[in-house]
């Protein structure tokens, strides 16, 4: 059976790990990129066999040209659409699936072919386990698994689509977050979170940010109850995704709503003196006691380290 | 203009019981609200302004919660539950919207909960749709929502008929007084089947073939006990993963 795959592209986010999961289904792969060509440019040269690129109009989201992208999606009619979990992703992705009269399946994190059938893999149960799940049809997924880097390869050339003109919606303003986000780009982050007992101990955890070169973030409690950052250093589902390197988190319990957050950092630490914290769970290193004791003895490992 | 919430469309993932082997079960656990369920009512009444919200949910959770929480009525889809299938859930919505009259914009949670759902039902039932919308108003008869964009809001004059998909940024602000919940219990209830909807669900077989634990290993833990014994060994294991 045919096992083309089409993947709606809008930004950089996780292609590498989508492209790294649809190639267990071994057919061809066409991106449909909805965004600056720029983007285009750079996927074409990611082992793709068709790069098409949409450019939005100026002052037009992506998710207006959701109608175009479906008849796109239904002229290459793929066995398998797949989306990251980008908002803008996941709307093109809506009218595209329900176009070819695909299933749509969330929390994908890999993929696997098993005769005629696809099997996805998802996540479920709160992150806990992997569910597989065998489709007989065209399935459309929202890729929310792990980032790898990509092997550049020859470029293949890419095929403009001109933009429909008529729309139904349009950018009138752009609000940017207060004190820039260094946080967003940042290859080591500190996050604190409501284990912090006082507000003038932000200084013991401004000198670990010091001593590790990281940007502070924290859990929404900091900022929303105890009002000791400012919303944009919050890190979250509802606040901002970050991906550094390394993310240290401090007295934080870890929510979902708050890991979510920190999904694609390439290791989370943990300090927090529960040993059954849900944090635990879902970090690569832990350390079991009181922040209190434990972060200046960071401190000086760092200090240590810098020399 | 005609606003209809969806609400407590999917059961909490927390509920889930997971065994021993990876088996997971959802003894008794309801559909319950999302975490941006109560911002979908606050932005709800923003753009309904004095016309009436419509409420509409699926299976055996609390019908009440957004009567007690400003809607004038609720629908409710009596036997539609959530399953592997998203699309199955999602058309059960979008069938159950069409048969509103007049509707102008559409607002449900857009809640990683199930990302699936929010994404079939917004394909199904074809309308412009956006998400990561974190308010909404209307400024001289037009729509203007704002929406988070990474580390940026844009905000963007919509037309209707669409559908908001609101991701809260805040906990509740204000739960209900125990009047409001009493008197919602009050307020008008359809309940509906998917029989009802007039509309025979029309895709391929999905199966869920097992649940089990993911192969990433667990979290290397140190005994804190010994600060600096315990941060010696972690960037030890940092220096060897190669993040320092
Ligand atoms: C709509 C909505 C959106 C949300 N969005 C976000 C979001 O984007 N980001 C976010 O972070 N949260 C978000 N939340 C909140 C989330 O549900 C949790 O409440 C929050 O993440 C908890 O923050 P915390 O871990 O800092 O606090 P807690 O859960 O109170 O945890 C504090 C932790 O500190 C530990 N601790 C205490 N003292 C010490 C000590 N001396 N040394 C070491 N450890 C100690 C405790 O053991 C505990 O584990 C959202 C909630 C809702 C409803």
């Amino acid at each position: 059976m045919n096992m083309n795959s089409l993947m709606i592209i809008t930004d950089q986010r996780r292609v590498g790990g989508m492209l790294n999961a649809v190639k267990a289904l071994g057919g061809p792969i066409t991106a449909a990129v909805v965004g600056p060509r720029s983007l285009a440019d750079t996927v074409s040269a990611w082992g793709f066999e068709r790069v098409l690129c949409l450019e939005p109009a100026q002052g037009v989201p992506a998710e207006a040209y959701s109608a175009q992208v479906a008849e796109v999606a239904a002229a290459i009619a793929p066995r398998l659409l797949l989306a990251s979990d980008a908002a803008s992703s996941r709307m093109l992705l809506a009218a595209a699936a329900a176009k070819l009269n695909a299933n749509v399946i969330g929390a994908v994190r890999a993929l696997s072919v098993d005769g005629d059938a696809i099997v996805i893999s998802r996540s479920t149960a709160d992150d806990k386990v992997l569910e597989d799940i065998e489709a007989a049809g065209s399935v459309a997924g929202i890729f929310s698994g792990a980032d790898v880097d990509v092997i550049t390869t020859q470029p293949v050339s890419v095929e403009q689509i001109a933009a429909d003109s008529s729309t139904n919606m349009r950018l009138i303003g752009v609000v940017e977050s207060e004190g820039g986000n260094g946080m967003l780009t940042a290859a080591r982050v500190v996050g604190v979170g409501a284990g912090l007992a006082a507000k003038d101990d932000l200084k013991l955890i401004e000198e670990l940010a010091a001593a590790a070169r990281a940007e502070i973030g924290c859990s929404l409690p900091v900022c929303e109850d105890l009002r000791w950052l400012s919303e944009h250093r919050v890190i979250g589902s509802s606040h901002s995704q970050v991906s550094p390197e390394l993310y240290i988190a401090l007295g934080i319990s870890g929510q979902p709503q708050h890991m979510t957050g920190v999904r694609d950092a390439k290791i989370v630490v943990a300090i927090n003196n529960d040993p059954e914290a849900r944090v635990f769970k879902f970090c690569n290193y832990g350390i079991i006691g009181d922040l209190y004791k434990i972060v200046p003895a960071l401190i000086s490992a760092f200090k240590n380290m810098n020399g | 203009m005609k606003v209809v919430v969806i609400f407590k469309w999917c059961r909490n993932p927390q509920d889930a019981l997971v065994g021993a082997s990876g088996n997971v079960d959802w003894p008794g656990v309801k559909m319950s609200a999302n975490d941006d369920d109560p911002a979908v009512m606050d932005i709800a009444k923003v753009l309904a302004g004095d016309d009436e919200i419509v409420a509409l949910t699926i299976g055996d959770g609390d019908i009440a919660w957004a009567a007690a929480r400003g809607a004038a009525s609720t629908v409710v889809v009596t036997d539609a539950l959530t399953d592997v299938n998203s699309t199955a859930t999602g058309a059960v919505l979008a069938a159950a919207i069409k048969r509103i009259e007049d509707v102008g914009v559409v607002i449900i949670g857009d809640s990683a909960w199930d990302y699936g759902i929010v994404s079939a039902f917004v394909g199904q039932l074809g309308w412009p749709a956006m998400a990561a919308v974190t308010s909404a108003e209307l400024d001289q008869g037009s729509l203007h929502v704002t929406c988070k964009m990474g580390g940026v809001s844009h905000v963007l004059e919509i037309k209707t008929p669409v559908v908001l998909a609101v991701m809260a940024t805040q906990t509740e602000q204000s739960e209900p007084s125990m009047k409001q919940v009493l008197m919602a219990r009050k307020k008008p209830v359809e309940k509906i089947t998917i029989a009802d909807l007039g509309f025979s669900p029309n895709f391929a077989e999905v199966t869920s073939l097992r649940t089990r634990f993911p192969d990433t290993p667990p979290a290397i833990l140190y005994d804190g006990a010994d600060p600096a014994s315990a941060c010696k060994q972690l960037m030890a294991a940092l220096h060897n993963d190669g993040v320092l």
